[in-house]
């Protein structure tokens, strides 16, 4: 028994990453006031050009900056065309979503020439197996079940509190913050808004890419076609959820996390595998459903400061 | 609103914008491909070789344009009133399976009425995808976007293990349902060709989607909620319905075609029926302008360069994809004429020393244009 739960616990946390990060990024970018539509095509992107950058240098940083960086591009591309074409965020998203997922399945054919899945790269192992850290495993359950993690896990976690301290604790989060809920009154007190709706969206671009890169580099150690799997929807969903607060993205990604490792958990038993793999597009919707009678992103998303 | 004097000018301007955002995306596509150390004028020639050099090219043309004309028409009706239809995929799988249960299992029709039979089926399963998009949106406020996303995977995932098992005949192993019957399936236009009635279905449809949109009181509705929600409501417009109306009809289009597909192509639903054929209606929407009559013309083109690219892929190996990349940098560039008109528009400046009043007046007529939509 107590091995079902560690094993539920660890998958847990281990399907909680990639749209816990993604989630927070979300929270960024809503925050300033930019629907986060496009986060899909920013984990794609980040996802297969992390492997890129480690399948040439042979060093799996160097593949994390790259997916950051890459992710923050493909950002960039609608931010431009929100904030400065100011084309409606769902549709530039859209836009960045069918353009990062072409383009990941392209990059699949130019650089390896395959259709599939790239060649094995250098990647990211568990922490019990990465040297220095083998004492984790002599630490009853806790150090057991953080020891199956990657040390994307604490990263995420540290990002999760500096992003918080950041909106909350900060001057600059209370502008960015401020941009989100009234552009036209925060360009009257002499607030910068269109830099903040670009931080905001750069750093949901980065966070995405993050998210990508964990997809790929840890425990795939690949590529492989369609990889975002629609985690950049749910995680627009998850960060609704949350009220777009990073630490409330964070838990309810957790939730999400949970239901997404319920189909390896139920593998052995006799249900089909497509109902299984159902289960946490499901449960998004019915999350989604539940939680849009109350009003939690803020009161000016979509507007800009001349509106 | 416009002025007739203009109407011309207007509409010049749409396709002039138009036809800048497919060259640049052909471009940029085509740069990526030398990047990626092939010739970008040797795949673009072989493509078009492949597409329209023969017969047998044009008539794969126009049967890969079919499905995409329906759901990049299924888009311009549902954004019309405001809505970006996400389900277009998952209405187009719902479509597909109803058709082939209907063209299977219905029997004792004669060929004349079954295919119709078959699908209408299609067209009233995607349909009710796309009203229960509204309804979410309608009863919980849930943005259509994001539950049209989910409802994607839920329909591929749940379709996917109706074909795998309950519905699977017990001969194959492979993911399908039963073969449909032969009253069920589509003429074909040209013998052993894939173009069958299916084209012609969408074709008339797209014209009679642009009446209802111009010429009826209901389409007038439409294009008042999609303008402005809120004022239709005080207007008298009841709102909700015209959501409903136009997710229904959208999802119906999808739904055709998954019917043309099952019916026309592949004889029986199989569990990956498109790959991302639903999403693709944007790029064809959006090249259109939204207009239902212009998603024939750029359905069209759209078939042309992936009929090409499949074709060119059986002998040489082409990098397939970029056709995808394609599509979505038109969405880019055309949401965007901006990014495109900017550095013309400086490049001519420079050229001219001066600056070319025609362009600059151009561009500035068509940044006022934009402000009064936005």
């Amino acid at each position: 028994m107590n091995l079902i739960v560690s094993a539920v616990i660890i998958s847990t946390l281990r399907m909680t990453v990639p749209v816990l990060l993604a989630a927070v990024g979300c929270s960024w970018s809503t925050k300033a006031g930019v629907t986060a539509f496009g986060c899909e095509g920013m984990i794609a992107t980040g996802a297969v050009f992390s492997v890129i950058a480690s399948y040439y240098t042979g060093d799996k940083w160097m593949g994390v900056y790259a997916g950051m960086a890459t992710g923050a591009l493909i950002a960039m591309l609608h931010g431009v065309l929100h904030i400065k074409y100011r084309v409606n965020a769902t549709l530039s998203g859209m836009a960045v979503n069918l353009l990062g997922v072409a383009m990941a399945a392209l990059m699949l054919k130019l650089v390896w020439r395959q259709t599939g899945n790239s060649p094995e790269v250098a990647a990211f192992t568990k922490l019990a197996l990465t040297p220095g850290m083998e004492w984790l495993k002599t630490v009853p359950v806790v150090g057991y079940i953080l020891g199956e993690q990657s040390v994307f896990f604490f990263i995420s976690i540290l990002i999760v509190a500096v992003s918080w301290v950041f909106m909350f604790k900060t001057p600059w989060g209370l502008r960015l913050r401020m941009v989100g809920e009234n552009p036209v009154a925060a360009n009257t007190v002499g607030i910068n808004t269109v830099r903040y709706k670009y931080i905001g969206v750069i750093v949901c671009g980065v966070l995405s890419g993050l998210a990508g890169t964990f997809l790929a580099l840890v425990g795939m150690n690949r590529y492989t076609l369609n990889m975002a799997a629609g985690r950049g929807y749910v995680a627009m969903v998850i960060n609704n959820l949350g009220a777009s607060n990073p630490v409330g993205s964070a838990l309810s990604a957790l939730l999400f996390g949970f239901f997404d490792c319920l189909q390896f958990v139920f593998q052995s038993v006799e249900v089909p595998s497509q109902l299984l793999m159902m289960m946490p597009y499901v449960f998004t919707l019915v999350i989604c459903l539940m939680n849009t009678g109350r009003a939690t992103g803020p009161a000016g998303v979509g507007r800009h400061f001349d509106d | 609103m416009m002025k007739p004097g203009r109407h011309l000018t207007g509409g010049l301007r749409t396709l002039l914008r138009s036809t800048l955002a497919l060259l640049v995306a052909l471009l940029i596509g085509g740069i990526l491909i030398n990047l990626g150390g092939y010739s970008f004028i040797e795949v673009y020639a072989a493509i078009f070789k492949g597409s329209l050099g023969s017969w047998r090219g044009i008539l794969l043309s126009l049967a890969t344009a079919t499905p995409i004309m329906f759901t990049g028409l299924g888009f311009a009706i549902a954004i019309r009133v405001g809505i970006v239809n996400t389900g277009l995929e998952g209405q187009l799988y719902m479509g597909g399976l109803a058709a082939a249960l209907a063209g299977a299992y219905i029997t004792g029709l004669p060929g004349l009425i079954h295919p119709g039979v078959a699908m209408l089926a299609g067209a009233l399963a995607g349909g009710a995808v796309g009203l229960l998009m509204g309804w979410f949106r309608i009863r919980f406020g849930a943005p259509e976007v994001i539950t049209g996303i989910m409802l994607n995977s839920i329909i591929t995932f749940f379709t996917g293990y109706l074909s795998n098992g309950p519905l699977r005949p017990p001969q194959t192993s492979s993911p399908q349902t039963a073969q449909i019957l032969s009253t069920a399936e589509l003429t074909k236009l040209v013998p052993r060709s894939q173009l069958t009635t299916a084209f012609i279905v969408g074709v008339v449809l797209c014209a009679a989607i642009y009446i209802l949109q111009k010429k009826t009181v209901w389409g007038y509705k439409m294009e008042a909620v999609g303008l402005n929600p809120r004022a239709s409501k005080v207007a008298g417009i009841n709102v909700s319905r015209m959501y409903l109306l136009a997710l229904f009809l959208s999802g119906a289009m999808a739904g055709l075609a998954g019917g043309a597909l099952v019916l026309g192509v592949l004889r029986r639903f199989v569990d990956v029926l498109s790959n991302g054929l639903g999403f693709q209606g944007i790029p064809v929407s959006a090249l259109a302008a939204h207009n239902p009559l212009a998603v024939v013309v750029s359905s069209i083109l759209f078939g042309i360069l992936k009929a090409g690219a499949a074709m060119v892929n059986q002998s040489t190996r082409i990098p397939y994809e970029f056709v995808d990349v394609v599509q979505a940098l038109v969405v880019v560039f055309v949401a965007a004429p901006s990014i495109i008109a900017t550095p013309i528009e400086t490049l001519c400046r420079g050229l001219t020393g001066f600056g070319s009043d025609n362009t600059a007046s151009g561009i500035d007529a068509e940044k006022s244009e934009e402000e009064v939509v936005s």
